[in-house]
C-alpha cells in the first residue's frame, strides 16, 4: 500500500505513462526504445528505481556501460509498458515477474492485490541499438529483433546446416547474392527465434532444426522462395518434419523492418476461436518511458515484410 | 609454471580463476613434466592432471576464453575467465549458438541443444567439452 502511494505521487508529476487499452485477442502491440535517445542520467536513475534489488544486481553484473544501459532499458520498458495497461492498479515498481518452468519470463499476477489480469502476455528482445517489447492478450507471444547489418562469424551455409532445416538450407544456399543471402538469413533467424520464445520452452525444447519457416504467396499456393520474392508482404507459414500440428498450425508470424535498422519478427499463438490464416494486426509505438510516446504504425519506422495487415 | 614450497603450491602465471572466497575451488592444475618428489607427493614423469574438482583443464578454459573473445569481438585485454558469464560479456542468442559452433569445430565434438542450453559460463562450456571429449575416447 505504502509503495503504491509513493508511486501515485510520482505519476501526478509531469512525467507519466499514458494509459492505453489492452490489445484485442488477435492483435499485438509492439513498443520500442532507442537507447541513443535516452541520454539523461536523471531519467536512467528513475528507471533504476523501478527495479527490485535482484534486477538491479543483474543490470550491474553486465560488463560495460552499454550493456548495463541496454539491460536497464529492457527492464524499464517491460515494467512501464505493462503498467500502462492498468494504470490505476499497478505501478512499474510493484510488478513482480517470475519464470515458467522452462525459463520464460512472465508476470506474477498473484502478488498484486485486487488485480484480475486479462491474461497479458509479453516478450522482450534487444540489440545494442534497440530494445523492444511485444504485448498480447490471451495468446502467448514471442519477439526477436536483430540489426539488419548483423554479420555472423561463420559462413551462412555452415551456420544454416548446423541449425536450420534442410529446406531452409537449400533455400538460403540458392541465393547467389551474398548480401541478399545474409539478409534472408537474419530474417529467418529472427522468425525462428520468435517462435522459440513464443513457445516458451527454450531452444532445446523447441523443434528448431526440424521446423521450416517460409513465405507463401497471397494466392495461397505454396512455392519456394526465390531471390526476388523472399518474404515479401505475404503469409509466413511454418511446417514441421515431425507430426506436431499443435506446434506449427497454431502460430502466426509477422516480420517487419523497424526504424530502418532492424528486422523484427513476432510470433503469436492463434486465437482458439479463429484458426484460419490472416495477417496480424499490430500497433507499434516508439517510446521514451515517462517522457514521450509516438505511434509509428504506418510511418517509415515500421515497414511490413511479411504476415502483416 | 608451478613451484612447490614445503607447505603450499604457488602459481606464477596460470590461467585459472580463483574465487577469492572459496580459494582454489575450481580449476585443475597441470604440473610440469619433470619428475619430482616432495614428501608424500610423488610426481610421475608424464604431465599429470591434478584435479581439484571434476573441472576442465586450464588449457580448455583458455581455449574457450579465446573463442568467446573472438566471437564477441572483445579487446584482447578484456578479462575473461572461467567464471565469466556469456550474457554478461554481451553474448546474445545468436552469439551463443555461434560460440557453441566454434567450440564444436575447435574440439571436434558435437553438442546437443539440451546441453548447450545449460552453458552459462566459460567454465560450464569447458567442463562440457571435456566430458564430450572423454566420451569420444
Amino acid at each position: 500500500m505504502r509503495m503504491q502511494c509513493l508511486d501515485t505521487k510520482f505519476f501526478t508529476s509531469s512525467t507519466s505513462l499514458a494509459p492505453i487499452q489492452l490489445p484485442s485477442r488477435m492483435e499485438t502491440h509492439l513498443w520500442y526504445v532507442i537507447p541513443n535517445e535516452v541520454k539523461s542520467e536523471q531519467l536512467l536513475n528513475k528507471y533504476l528505481e523501478f527495479l527490485p534489488k535482484s534486477e538491479k544486481e543483474h543490470v550491474f553484473s553486465l560488463r560495460g556501460d552499454e550493456l548495463q544501459k541496454g539491460a536497464l532499458l529492457a527492464r524499464a520498458l517491460v515494467r512501464t509498458t505493462i503498467a500502462r495497461y492498468q494504470i490505476n492498479q499497478v505501478s512499474p515498481r510493484s510488478l513482480k515477474f517470475r519464470k515458467n518452468i522452462h525459463g520464460k519470463p512472465e508476470v506474477d499476477w498473484q502478488q498484486i492485490e485486487d488485480w484480475h489480469p486479462q491474461q497479458l502476455h509479453f516478450n522482450i528482445s534487444h540489440t545494442k541499438s534497440l530494445v523492444a517489447c511485444g504485448v498480447s492478450t490471451h495468446n502467448p507471444i514471442g519477439i526477436d529483433i536483430e540489426e539488419k547489418e548483423r554479420k555472423i562469424k561463420h559462413s551462412i551455409s555452415s551456420f544454416a546446416k548446423r541449425y536450420f532445416s534442410q529446406q531452409e538450407v537449400q533455400l538460403l544456399c540458392s541465393i547467389s547474392d551474398p548480401e541478399i543471402q545474409r539478409q534472408e538469413f537474419i530474417k529467418l533467424w529472427t522468425l525462428k527465434e520468435a517462435y522459440v520464445k513464443a513457445l516458451g520452452r527454450g531452444f532445446s525444447g523447441s523443434p528448431f532444426q526440424t521446423l521450416t519457416i517460409r513465405s507463401v504467396a497471397d494466392s495461397k499456393e505454396s512455392f519456394h522462395l526465390s531471390e526476388s520474392s523472399s518474404f515479401e508482404n505475404s503469409d509466413i507459414v511454418v511446417e514441421s518434419l515431425e507430426d506436431s500440428a499443435n506446434l506449427t498450425g497454431d502460430w502466426q508470424f509477422a516480420l517487419l523492418e523497424l526504424v530502418g535498422s532492424h528486422y523484427a519478427a513476432i510470433c503469436l499463438r492463434k486465437d482458439c476461436a479463429n484458426k484460419c490464416s490472416h495477417p496480424m494486426k499490430m500497433s507499434v509505438w516508439r517510446t521514451i518511458p515517462l517522457v514521450e510516446d509516438e505511434y509509428v504504425s504506418g510511418t517509415d519506422s515500421v515497414i511490413a515484410v511479411g504476415g502483416l495487415m | 609454471m608451478a613451484t612447490f614450497t614445503a607447505s603450499s603450491l604457488s602459481f606464477t602465471s596460470l590461467s585459472i580463476s580463483l574465487d577469492q572466497n572459496k580459494g582454489l575451488a575450481r580449476g585443475s592444475v597441470s604440473l610440469p613434466a619433470k619428475a619430482k618428489s616432495f614428501g608424500a607427493l610423488t610426481l610421475r614423469s608424464a604431465p599429470m592432471r591434478f584435479r581439484v574438482s571434476c573441472a576442465a583443464k586450464p588449457e580448455t578454459v583458455e581455449k574457450v576464453c579465446e573463442i568467446v573473445k573472438k566471437q564477441l569481438a572483445l579487446p584482447a585485454t578484456t578479462e575473461v575467465s572461467g567464471d565469466s558469464k556469456f550474457a554478461a560479456l554481451g553474448a546474445d542468442s545468436l552469439d551463443t549458438v555461434e560460440i557453441v559452433m566454434g567450440l564444436e569445430e575447435e574440439f571436434g565434438i558435437s553438442v546437443e541443444e539440451e546441453s548447450a542450453q545449460t552453458i552459462a559460463t566459460v567454465q560450464d562450456a569447458a567442463d562440457l567439452i571435456e566430458k564430450l571429449c572423454e566420451k569420444k575416447e
